[in-house]
């Protein structure tokens, strides 16, 4: 498999030396990276007043009272109603894109199906619809359907990207012809070798998918800022806006709460990470 | 930008039997679902978006909306705010592009010529910055950049450096360039290195033992086979760029003197804080046709050379 | 191991999808028959006064087991815009506040209901006249005030007495006129190289606010009485926002917006005095170390005048009997618990309340709340968030150095006349009649 092999080639001829020194770069690069990250979880623990006078990272009189305020006052930050609906929406977002995608860019890359190269143009050609623009009319739409204000508004039109099926469909196209004839003979349907052979060849290429997915509908901001209303149908990224006020920042509340945010996140990431490199270096991207 | 692949069964079957032409009619079912999708929540707000910026429509306003031809798009090309937006937008898009392609191309070359047990980490060192939500990035950025207690300038005076972050729109501008490069970096930077880990390695063998220097190799052989990754990152990021909005909307509010405004912030104060609906369409529609030129351009220009 | 954890997350996660699911369709499905009446409350309380206007409304439910008040807090920005669209899609909230200014842009709306007809035994004469009248339209009242926001100077004690700016017993003595004003910045201003340890006399922490409150100050108008026209250029107002320029750019006694925060430049200690709205009072509540004061902005112009706001509850105009009575006991027993709101930084305008021992104990809010007779709103006009945008902008490149005063203003104006003339055109298409 191709991911086991440059190696071989590059640091070969190279001195320890300048190894090092590449190294030595890149932790520096990947510390400046996660510093920022790093002080969000420290300063949590920071009393306002501490955090309004920077003297050094770490905090002189930790305290847990943000976290205290943030968790324990569920009528005014209800912290674990947005985690459960960030939950809820993001994953029912994901089984739906992959759910329609899979099957939509199966059509298009396994069968034979008339015209269907207009069709996979056209949605191809969407790719440079910046997601912006349809804000407007989508919300238009959605009042029509009288879907302001509930999870659907969140979840539906997230099928409509159309980034999976391109992603699919490269992926399917590379998978050997042969798997799928002798299944045929075998005398399964396509729905059978959709179901059992296309997907479980593409396990890479769905959780790469999925996994970006997720992210983005978790972290989607202006999705949920422009279609909910009410704050306990927030999700977690609108909920923790709130703690802004329109003039000036709780920031000890605000990085408590965006350290709650952030974990989940960083959990399921750590999760599948390795899926990511292997799925995108598989997808027929290179193309 | 249809990908050119080989299709098997285009070329194979020619299917002629009633029965054989409504099986392959009835394929079109797996697509149906996301076809349904696709244009109700797609196609369908991109033509209503259309004749929407054809009508004076404003939810302020008593009358109903009202046909008015290319009217919200002469307003806009006399608009001064639009022209600022749109310079804006295209400043931030020069910065944030080349800056993000660049770092993103440095690190995953990086990352590749490490051992590879040791990839793991810093791959996801630089990947977990855009897991965050962009609430929490704007807030915390803010923060660091803040003149008075912000972690930038606690460090940066020591050195008797105080720079106005936030202060002036050349400041801030650069100020949501490295944030945005920190916060995006990780997409292309992970695309770029599973092209880079997908090439072909006998080529780089043979060059390294015809005694090409690791540069050299980078420049003449890796470099060429990366550039369709590279062009698709390109193109990803460009379109990403030109939307810049949740960055400047919470972290300078699009200030200062609305010099980090952009096209499509301007579009959403449009159309939520004012409710002019057909302005805010018509600038939507200008800025995908900027979007669209400019795919077009690097297509051909990064293709063909 | 990892393949392990994964699933193993896959199952915890289907599983808390799904009770999220099943909770959603219980919270949903499962309503009795004695439920009380929900009242959905909106406001843009997001900082601590969002704490204190929640105990205020848990209070309420406690007391009133047949009504649920469910507050709801948007950041104010985000706030106006969700409570207009929401308003004409039919989901507005049965309660929500809107500040003095704004009462008009949704008057026009439809979903406000004057509240005349449920005043009943509401004690009307004990508000204070001017600020329950700005809430007539058309002759009809449409929202209860909750209270007073002024701006007002904040000043530190401390460096006051350093800078020997004290009274006969040796307490700090803020400026009440123009010249004491001046003075007093200048005294307290000390320009150091390193920017970190510089002092500064004044500093805008709010600026449009200051400006509004010196061009009403000195005179200055806004619009034509029929709002046909907009004023904002006139001499007065340029002379106003001048004076603010100059502090900055001829004396220095004030830090240009490029390089500070002011307001934490105040909460740092390093800022003497600045002018801020009541409502910020909380957040330095908090900064232990700091001794500071309110007191009234200094007259600078001719007349005596300070930017202020309001918060009035108003109702939803399409509610039913029960619904409507529920709200507007919710509003009435809110106002009178307005001493439990001042504590969040407000004025209350139930004038026997300010005169209770409680509220003389809270110094800031007695102190601003001094300036309540001559406290002024912004232009109360439909199109306030299109005027307000232009206002800030024009103040904000003016003290910014980019601009005069004149061109910003001159600029501001003809923007705000082109929406006059929008809103023409538009009458004109509905009525035939031009008039805006």
């Amino acid at each position: 498999m191709s991911l086991e092999r440059t190696e071989l080639v590059v640091g070969e001829k190279r001195s320890p030396f300048l190894t090092w020194i590449a190294q030595g770069i890149m932790i520096f690069l990947a510390l400046l990276f996660l510093m920022p990250i790093l002080l969000i979880f420290v300063t949590g623990f920071k009393a306002d007043a501490e955090i309004v006078r920077f003297t050094g990272i770490l905090p002189h009189a930790p305290t847990l009272a943000n976290f205290e305020r943030v968790l324990q006052t569920p009528e005014e930050f209800p912290v674990f109603r947005w985690l459960l609906n960030s939950i809820f929406i993001s994953s029912s977002v994901t089984l739906l894109v992959l759910t329609v995608d899979s099957l939509a860019a199966y059509g298009l890359a396994r069968l034979n199906l008339p015209g269907k190269k207009w069709v996979f143009g056209l949605i191809v050609g969407t790719l440079m619809v910046p997601g912006q623009i349809l804000l407007v009319p989508v919300y238009l739409i959605l009042n029509r359907l009288g879907w302001l204000d509930t999870p659907l508004a969140l979840i539906v039109p997230a099928g409509a990207g159309a980034f999976g099926v391109f992603l699919l469909h490269q992926f399917f196209v590379g998978i050997p012809r042969e798997l799928e004839e002798a299944a045929a003979l075998d005398g399964c349907s396509r729905l059978k070798i959709y179901w059992h052979v296309v997907l479980p060849l593409s396990r890479p290429a769905l959780a790469t998918l999925g996994l970006f997915t997720f992210i983005g509908s978790w972290n989607d901001f202006i999705g949920p800022l422009v279609f909910l209303d009410s704050s306990e149908k927030y999700t977690l990224p609108v909920g923790v806006a709130i703690f802004q006020s329109s003039f000036y920042t709780e920031y000890g509340l605000t990085l408590a709460a965006s350290v709650l945010c952030t974990l989940p996140i960083l959990i399921v990431f750590l999760l599948f990470q390795r899926n990511i490199v292997k799925g995108i270096a598989m997808t027929g991207l290179k193309d | 930008m249809t990908p050119t692949l080989a299709d098997p069964e285009t070329i194979s079957s020619k299917a002629k039997s009633p029965k054989e032409t409504l099986k392959r009619y009835s394929g079109w079912l797996f697509v149906l679902p996301y076809l349904i999708l696709f244009s109700l929540f797609l196609l369908t707000p991109l033509i209503y978006g259309f004749r929407l910026s054809l009508y004076k429509s404003e939810l302020l306003s008593l009358s109903p909306p009202r046909f008015i031809g290319a009217g919200n798009y002469a307003e806009a090309f006399r608009d001064p705010y639009f022209w600022k937006a749109m310079t804006v937008t295209m400043r931030m898009m020069l910065l944030v592009t080349p800056i993000t392609i660049l770092t993103a191309l440095g690190i995953a070359v990086g990352i590749n010529s490490l051992p590879r047990k040791r990839q793991t980490f810093f791959r996801s060192a630089f990947f977990v910055p855009g897991m965050l939500t962009i609430s929490v990035v704007g807030i915390v950025w803010r923060w660091f950049y803040s003149p008075e207690f912000g972690v930038f300038n606690a460090y940066l005076g020591a050195f008797g450096l105080r720079p106005p972050w936030l202060g002036n729109p050349a400041w801030a501008t650069l100020a949501i360039v490295i944030m945005t490069v920190w916060w995006t970096v990780g997409g292309p930077m992970i695309i770029l290195l599973a092209g880079l880990q997908n090439q072909p390695e006998q080529y780089l063998e043979a060059a390294a033992l015809d005694g090409a220097t690791a540069f050299q190799r980078f420049r003449f052989i890796s470099l060429p086979l990366l550039r369709p990754v590279l062009l698709f990152t390109i193109i990803l990021n460009v379109i990403g760029a030109f939307q810049i909005f949740g960055q400047t909307l919470l972290v300078t509010k699009g200030g200062p003197e609305f010099g980090t405004r952009t096209l499509v912030q301007y579009i959403y104060d449009t159309a939520f804080n004012n409710y002019r609906m057909g302005y805010a369409s018509s600038m939507s529609w200008i800025l995908f046709v900027v979007i669209g030129a400019f795919a077009v351009i690097q297509f051909r220009v990064l293709r063909e050379k | 191991m990892w393949l392990n954890l994964q699933k193993r997350f896959l199952t915890i996660t289907a599983r808390i999808g799904i009770s999220a699911i099943l909770s959603f369709c219980l919270t949903g499905c499962g309503t009795s028959r004695n439920a009380p009446t929900l009242i959905r409350f909106w406001n843009g309380f997001t900082g601590p006064d969002g704490t204190r206007a929640l105990q205020i409304v848990r209070q309420f439910n406690q007391e009133n087991p047949d009504i649920e008040v469910r507050m709801q807090r948007i950041e104010w920005g985000t706030y106006y815009n969700k409570l207009y669209v929401a308003g004409i899609g039919k989901r507005a909230p049965e309660v929500f506040v809107l500040h003095t200014s704004a009462l008009r842009r949704f008057e026009e709306t439809g979903f406000v209901r004057p509240i005349d007809d449920l005043l009943g035994d509401f004690p009307v004469n004990d508000l204070d006249a001017n600020v329950w009248d700005a809430t007539v339209y058309k002759g009809k009242h449409y929202g209860l005030p909750m209270d007073f926001h002024p701006i007002g100077l904040y000043y530190n004690r401390k460096l006051f007495r350093e800078a020997g700016i004290v009274d006969a017993n040796g307490e700090a003595k803020p400026p009440r006129t123009k010249s004491e004003f001046l003075e007093d910045a200048r005294k307290l201003t000390k320009t150091s190289n390193n920017a970190a340890l510089s002092q500064w006399g004044y500093a805008y922490s709010n600026a449009p606010l200051h400006v509004y409150s010196l061009m009403k100050q000195y005179g200055g108008k806004f619009f034509t009485p029929d709002l046909s026209k907009c004023l904002l250029n006139s001499p007065e107002n340029v002379a106003a926002l001048q004076f603010c320029v100059d502090m900055i750019l001829k004396d220095k006694t004030a830090p240009s917006p490029d390089a500070s925060d002011p307001w934490i430049g105040f909460r740092q200690g390093r800022v003497a005095m600045t002018w801020n709205g009541i409502f910020m009072l909380p957040d330095l509540q908090k900064q232990k170390d700091l001794d500071f004061a309110g007191f009234p902005v200094a007259q600078i112009g001719e007349q005596s005048a300070v930017q202020a706001g309001s918060h009035n509850f108003c109702l939803n105009a399409n509610m039913g009997e029960k619904k409507r009575n529920a709200a507007w006991k919710f509003a009435k027993f809110y106002s009178d618990h307005s001493l439990d709101w001042a504590e969040a930084g407000q004025v209350p305008v139930r004038k026997s309340l300010r005169q209770s021992p409680r509220f003389a104990k809270m110094t800031v809010q007695s102190q601003f709340a001094n300036q309540i007779s001559y406290g002024a709103y912004f232009p109360q006009i439909p199109f306030n968030q299109e005027f307000e945008t232009e206002f800030n902008y024009a103040v904000e490149r003016t003290l910014r150095g980019s601009v005069t005063p004149k061109e910003a203003l001159d600029a501001a104006t003809a923007k705000i006349e082109q929406v006059i003339a929008r809103r023409r055109e538009d009458r004109q298409s509905v009525t035939g009649v031009a008039s805006p």
